[in-house]
């Protein structure tokens, strides 16, 4: 397993067909999916519209996304692996353990349909979100689903994208793997990137109490991370780039107030499609910019004696 | 200023081989004379023109996706310690862009040419080609799968999609015009494939893939962009592609062009087991065609990482190797594909590849229209050069390789029947001259008064010449490697052309894309303000 077979948005508003959200409530998390992207707009091989495609909500729970949708599918909570791997069988026309099936909360016949409803799909997509990708299972789910619609390719043509948001995570992403080669959970201590999931992962490190200060701009880990990591940053001198107050900011050493990013400052967006956006301020701030507190930053570092691995030698014979 | 004392110049564009002589460099061209300033003693060297890269893949979406999809290729890759005045990043099959600056200046070349953009992301592109530092840049926009395009074709109206074209050139501040697989990847869209020349593609009922290498040929033409159209041929790595590459050639008669990667189109046989070398056929047919000019596209056996817009060949590459797959279909224009993959030594078609690649670039009798390439990363890591020179250059070496290969694979090439030893001054064309004329890029590739002084210093051992490490490399008359270690310069250029259209063409573009695409008209072309150091060339 391994890969990922995925498109720009628009192929979707072009061509898709059928369109499954699986462990994800665009409806309330990414209100103009439907509209801009996947639902209604009127294609370029799909005239009819919303006429012309078909919605699979796949979750855990009735959504008010289900409201959209033209199937709605309800699993047992944590079944998500299992029902995707019964779906990877279903499509290669393997047999099926039937008690596999009982445990996942849905019917044979239902899981029967689906399955083939994706080999007929002319155009087949599937966004999944942090119901499948951060519950039980994690990568192993995201590496399901994206077999899934690999496989479906020796069939018709099927894609697959995760539903990123969260502000430009996805720039985020984008900017550390041409810098770093790779997209989070980097480390430079050596002088050089590294990476380990689990070990140089954000959370990871917060949580053990690793790290002894902190940089934060563009997220807001006090309202997410566990307990363990918000105390650990309350502990260790963290300072937070936000142009609002929030549940870092209240619990840092510093606070600087910045420009909105899109708002009154410039800069770059990446869609969760991986596609960079210009983005044009409409207003002026007197806050200074991300971009600006950094280089003021860097600025400063520069001017006091380097630590840098290629730099002992020098200090050695100063 | 610099004065260069006393090395031995291999200058073939201006018909120099091997003459000593001392070079001048001030404000960061090759002059007459200078006074004063720093001078390097160059007794016993060699000095070639610095190194220009004509088709590789460096930057961009689809590369990124590559770092992306293999964190696990990195394990063994070379670190680059940030310092001072140097920047992180790690080597390897997909290098980091500060690692790739540095690994290309570190080897002698140049300036490189990125050979995949795709107009939608071409933002993207750029940030990537900002952060690749010392060398200079230049990129081609993927346009052969631009369904705005392959429209106008289908309707017949050449001249409105030589207007879309041009304006879309300017839009994503590129350099020269690819097309990728004609028509095939449109094709992919809905998961065909365009095998044949003269059917129509999936979707349209009279644009074949001819129809479009034809129109884009003579659009380019048209334009006088410095650069002919780029093309990676229709059916690439297949067995039996032979025929697909020979009747490309004759549809572009007539016409310039640059054939990408030819060893990947140089294949005879019916499957995998008959597979052969038809790359004598090739050369024959190219040999007697001179307004064509082509690069190797070797491969070197080891690790490689597939990236190309040829989408339904890397589907079929992940039903093949069964390993990782990415893909990604770009709205309205294009696509990619990235399968990791890794050459070896005793499979019988990773064999006959290795042959084919070096036989062309022997059966090619002009070194000025062959260049050398592994199509970076897809036949080997642009900083495995310096074995393929060694390759061309050491005819005993060569024999010893081939020894090597499995016996089955020696009867399906002619490699072992070739005696042809490339010299210092090929090298310097098939490295430099050649690709920097076929770019067009005036100032590139030679010494002569008012070159740009890009050039690398190499000491003379006994054993040769060590290309993998010149002892100096100049850019732009600032010694940027020195010892071996990379020193901090000043950041690449980056070509583009702006071709004339005109501006009318915006009103037939402006409600056509707020149709198909989902970024609005006005974000779309890439502002100048992005690119460091834009040095726009004329259309002439």
């Amino acid at each position: 397993m391994g890969g990922k077979v995925t498109c720009t948005l628009g192929e979707v508003k072009n061509r898709a067909d059928l369109i499954i959200y699986w462990g994800g409530n665009p409806a309330e998390c990414h209100p103009r999916h439907f509209t801009k992207y996947t639902l209604m707009p009127k294609g370029k091989f799909v005239p009819e519209g919303r006429k012309g495609r078909t919605m699979v909500l796949v979750d855990i729970r009735e959504t008010p996304s289900a409201k959209a949708a033209d199937i709605f599918l309800q699993i047992r909570p944590g079944k998500d692996f299992e029902v995707l791997t019964i779906l990877r069988a279903l499509v290669k026309n393997r047999q099926i353990d039937e008690t596999a099936v009982a445990e996942t909360g849905l019917s044979l016949e239902t899981l029967k349909d689906l399955a083939a409803r994706m080999k007929r799909a002319r155009f087949g997509v599937v966004f999944f979100g942090m119901g499948l990708s951060m519950t039980r299972g994690k990568h192993m789910n995201s590496a399901a689903v994206l077999t899934l619609a690999a496989e479906l390719n020796a069939y018709t043509k099927f894609v697959c994208m995760p539903m990123r948001g969260h502000g430009n995570v996805t720039g985020s992403d984008m900017v550390l793997r041409w810098t770093t080669g790779f997209p989070f959970g980097t480390n430079l201590s050596r002088g050089y990137p590294r990476f380990n999931p689990g070990e140089f992962s954000t959370v990871d490190l917060i949580v053990r109490g690793d790290n002894d200060a902190a940089l934060i701009l563009g997220a807001d880990p006090g309202a997410t991370m566990p307990q363990p990591g918000i105390d650990h940053l309350g502990r260790i001198p963290t300072i937070v780039l936000d142009p609002k107050v929030t549940h870092t900011s209240r619990l840092s050493r510093v606070h600087i107030t910045t420009a909105a990013t899109g708002i009154s400052a410039p800069g770059t967006a990446y869609r969760m499609d991986e596609i960079p956006l210009p983005l044009r301020p409409a207003l002026k701030s007197p806050y200074p910019t991300d971009e600006e507190i950094i280089k003021r930053i860097r600025a400063a570092v520069a001017a006091k004696p380097a630590w840098t691995p290629a730099a002992i030698p020098a200090r050695a014979t100063a | 200023m610099l004065r260069i004392a006393g090395g031995r110049v291999y200058d073939p564009a201006n018909g120099i081989d091997g003459v000593v002589q001392d070079l001048c460099i001030d404000g960061g061209r090759v002059v007459g004379d200078v006074h004063g300033g720093r001078s390097i003693d160059a007794s016993g060297m060699v000095i070639l023109p610095g190194g220009v890269d004509i088709h590789t893949h460096v930057a961009g979406a689809a590369l990124n996706f590559a770092r992306g999809l293999t964190p696990e290729n990195y394990r063994k890759a070379v670190p680059f310690l940030h310092g001072p005045e140097r920047r992180a990043g790690l080597g390897g099959i997909t290098p980091t862009t500060f690692a790739t600056g540095y690994l290309y200046a570190a080897m002698g070349w140049t300036t490189v040419n990125e050979a995949a953009v795709p107009i939608l992301s071409a933002r993207h592109t750029h940030e990537e080609l900002r952060d690749t530092p010392v060398v200079d840049k230049a990129s081609l926009v993927l346009m052969a799968n631009n369904e705005i395009v392959l429209d106008l074709l289908e309707a017949d109206e050449l001249e409105q999609a030589r207007e879309v074209v041009a304006w879309l050139i300017w839009a994503a501040k590129c350099y020269g015009v690819k097309a990728v697989n004609p028509g095939g990847v449109a094709a992919w869209k809905w998961g065909k494939n365009a095998s044949n020349l003269h059917e129509p593609i999936e979707g349209y009922s009279r644009v074949t893939p001819a129809k479009i290498i034809a129109g884009l040929a003579q659009i380019v033409d048209d334009l006088r962009l410095p650069h002919p159209l780029h093309i990676h041929c229709n059916n690439l790595g297949i067995p039996g592609n032979i025929s697909t590459t020979l009747e490309t050639m004759r549809v572009l008669d007539g016409h310039r062009a640059h054939l990408a990667h030819l060893q990947f189109h140089a294949y005879g046989g019916d499957g995998w087991g008959t597979m052969r070398s038809e790359a004598s056929t090739l050369a024959d047919y190219f040999n007697a065609h001179t307004s064509f000019s082509c690069d190797a596209g070797a491969i070197l056996f080891g690790d490689a990482m597939t990236i190309t817009a040829d989408g339904p060949w890397q589907h079929l590459l992940h039903q093949l190797t069964g390993r990782k797959w990415g893909n990604v279909d770009v709205e309205n224009e294009t696509g990619c594909g990235i399968v990791p993959y890794v050459y070896k030594g005793h499979n019988l078609v990773n064999a006959v590849q290795w042959a084919a690649g070096l036989e062309l670039l022997l059966l090619i009798k002009d070194p000025w229209r062959i260049f050398l390439t592994t199509d970076h990363p897809n036949g080997a890591g642009f900083w495995r050069y310096p074995e393929l020179i060694r390759l061309l250059m050491d005819v005993e070496h060569r024999r010893d390789c081939l020894k090597k290969l499995p016996k089955r694979a020696l009867r399906r090439t002619v490699l072992a029947d070739l005696d042809r030893k490339y010299t210092l001054s090929d090298i310097a064309v098939v490295t430099s001259a050649g690709p920097a004329r076929a770019l067009g890029l005036t100032a590139k590739g030679h010494l002569g008064v008012g070159a740009d002084a890009d050039l690398a210093i190499y000491a003379q051992g006994p054993d040769g010449i060590s290309f993998g490490r010149p002892r100096y490399v100049i850019k732009e008359g600032q010694v940027v490697v020195e010892d071996g270690e990379v020193r901090p310069a000043s950041e690449g250029r980056e070509f583009l052309v702006r071709p004339s259209y005109d501006e009318k063409i915006e009103e037939y573009l402006r409600p056509l894309f707020q149709k198909v695409y989902t970024m609005s008209f006005d974000n779309y072309p890439v502002e100048m303000e992005r690119l460091t150091r834009p040095d726009v060339r004329a259309c002439e």
